[in-house]
């Protein structure tokens, strides 16, 4: 991760808070570490990867029940679709925590980031604040939420396909062939039971309710990237597909780590 | 030209730029994001060695870019791609008629493409009839994200992009070159959109669509779209620059295209100067892909392929005679100014240096 930086962790709650900073540090410390715990499970979208573990956030600051986060991201041309959804989350996530009261947000370094800082912490929509935006944020989330099904199918299928079930057996399983106990997941073939890992099975599983899909015990269990049943000679195809998401999900994340090194200096580099 | 196993490689760079960003061009803030935008990708993917500061990547000039590509003859020829961005900067950040200046003084080392704005209505067309007229463009560039007045961009599947495609058929400029990919001044609309090239392409089966960035973030979709479309194509800008310190990325986004287009619609292109050919070339010749990838995807970077991508399919969709270019470039300006006659005198060479 990027060395040059404010570590969230270990200095935030020193920003604004002057001569009572060290008493702020001593009382806030815990706190900052929940908050910081609650951005995790903020993902940029286009990555699918926590905002933490992407080194996004530039400070957490506590007064009270009053928390300010700042955040950047890669470049400042990223999509303010997926800008805004990153900042709504970080709010919801950080007001989930019982002693704050208000979270506000601040976007910096982006060409929207005053309309999306404003937007966000007097709670507007997204149409209210970009009103020539074609399409709503709910499409875009939709439109994630079904290649991270995608993505998580590939990996259950291969685990399947790894344990000698047929494709042709694989296309034909429904949601309630499959059940999960301790840690596997037990699928059921025509009165013969196979055990595999229940991880990537359950991940797929929740992905996929996520998205809206499989959602009832006798939906069929596995879909092409458009939601329809797989043909069994197609299940190949189906399989490329996914791992040609995968590819653009991880490639597009080493673009955007490149550039938010460049933009920050940092110059370790892996790859 | 560069040589593998043996054999010349005719380098057709099929991505280049001649801009200026300097402050006096720009009107309008979103210029300055823009370039700042460009030099934070030319310092994520360039070696530290070869990084340019911000003042000579404002503005370079036809001189230094003559220089760059063809200094140690790592390109043999370039393909200009037009970027208006009229809204940000004055002249325009690199317009047809900025990057002539270099095309007309070189003539048969350059292709030189156009661009049109479907929002532009009547005035565009009969702009589009000037550009074939002027300097007889074989293609354009296109940027459906780039925000004009209150619209924030426009689609290749709109009736008013057929009526401009329906007059590239007419007017025999076939080549038209999509910047699908990092997003400029988006809102939501292009987020995951490649998918109006399906249309467009599927309609105007005499065109290619050159789709540029090869639809990062948006890979899948593009190439998804590719393995139905024989007449789209992807350009590696962007893509071509991961071979700098994303190796393994590179190599995967590769065994992709080869996947789902195959060697024969993969277009090799620098963005010059986001990236310098001088280098880059060599870079992308010497990328390979990791045993595990061969295994997953059951191609090879061999020469074969090497030589369409970084040549032969360019030479291909813009009519270029490889060898008659080679036999003109023994003494053509180029040759002279850079004491390039050895180099395409019979023998294969590497790069000059």
């Amino acid at each position: 991760m990027s060395g040059s930086r404010t570590d969230p962790g270990g200095d935030a709650g020193s920003a604004d808070t002057g001569d009572t900073a060290d008493a702020a540090e001593l009382t806030d410390g815990p706190r900052v570490v929940a908050v910081r715990d609650r951005l995790d499970r903020v993902e940029d979208p286009e990555l699918a990867r926590s905002i933490v573990e992407l080194d996004y956030v530039d400070a957490i600051d506590i007064d009270g029940g009053r928390v300010l986060v700042q955040f950047t991201l890669p470049t400042a041309w990223c999509s303010p679709a997926f800008a805004w959804m990153m900042a709504v989350d970080a709010r919801d996530e950080v007001e989930s925590l019982a002693w704050v009261d208000t979270a506000r947000i601040e976007l910096c370094d982006h060409m929207h980031d005053e309309e999306i800082t404003t937007g966000v912490n007097a709670r507007d929509t997204f149409g209210e604040t970009f009103p020539d935006a074609d399409g709503g944020v709910a499409e875009v989330r939709a439109a994630i939420a079904d290649k991270a099904r995608v993505s998580r199918q590939r990996e259950a299928i291969s685990t399947l396909l790894d344990a000698g079930v047929d494709p042709a057996q694989i296309v034909a399983l429904d949601r309630d062939d499959v059940t999960f106990d301790g840690e596997a997941a037990h699928v059921e073939l025509d009165g013969l039971s196979v055990v595999v890992d229940r991880d990537p099975i359950e991940t797929y599983v929740n992905r996929a309710a996520a998205s809206g899909h499989v959602t009832d015990a006798g939906d069929t269990l596995f879909l092409t990237p458009e939601g329809d049943q797989i043909a069994p000679d197609r299940l190949d195809r189906v399989q490329k597909r996914a791992r040609l998401a995968d590819v653009n999900m991880s490639g597009q994340g080493a673009v955007c780590d490149a550039l938010h090194r460049a933009r920050h200096g940092s110059d370790d580099e892996s790859g | 030209m560069y040589e593998m196993d043996g054999e010349e490689i005719f380098v057709i760079d099929g991505h280049v730029h001649l801009w200026d960003a300097r402050t006096e061009n720009i009107t309008h803030e979103g210029g300055e994001q823009f370039i700042q935008c460009f030099y934070d990708y030319h310092t994520g993917f360039t070696p530290e060695e070869k990084q340019w500061d911000m003042e000579e990547y404002r503005h370079y000039g036809a001189d230094r870019m003559a220089t760059d590509l063809f200094g140690n003859a790592a390109a043999d020829m370039a393909i200009f791609q037009p970027t208006y961005l009229t809204e940000f900067y004055d002249e325009g950040f690199n317009t047809t008629e900025q990057n002539a200046e270099l095309a007309e003084e070189y003539p048969e080392r350059f292709v030189l493409n156009g661009s049109f704005d479907p929002r532009d209505g009547e005035e565009g067309l009969r702009y589009l009839e000037h550009l074939k007229e002027e300097y007889d463009i074989p293609g354009v560039k296109l940027y459906t994200a780039a925000w004009r007045d209150d619209s924030k961009g426009w689609r290749l599947d709109s009736d008013d992009a057929f009526e401009f495609l329906e007059k590239c058929a007419d007017l025999g400029i076939e080549n038209i070159n999509a910047h699908k990919g990092p997003t400029i001044r988006p809102l939501n609309r292009d987020a995951f959109d490649v998918k109006d090239v399906d249309d467009a392409a599927s309609s105007f089966p005499e065109l290619n669509f050159i789709v540029n960035h090869v639809g990062l973030p948006r890979l899948d979709d593009f190439c998804w779209i590719a393995a139905q479309e024989p007449n789209v194509y992807g350009g590696l800008a962007v893509a071509s620059a991961m071979s700098t310190n994303r190796k393994r990325k590179f190599g995967e986004i590769m065994g992709e295209l080869l996947y789902w287009l195959g060697e024969d619609r993969i277009l090799f292109g620098s963005d010059y100067a986001l990236w310098n050919p001088d280098w880059l070339v060599d870079q992308v010749m010497n990328a390979e892909l990791t045993d595990e990838q061969r295994d997953e995807y059951g191609v090879e970077l061999d020469v074969d392929t090497m030589k369409k991508v970084m040549g032969e399919n360019a030479a291909r969709l813009y009519d270029i005679d490889i060898e008659e270019k080679k036999r003109q470039f023994r003494d053509d300006a180029v040759t002279e100014r850079f004491d390039l006659a050895d180099h395409y005198g019979g023998d294969a060479g590497a790069a000059a240096d």
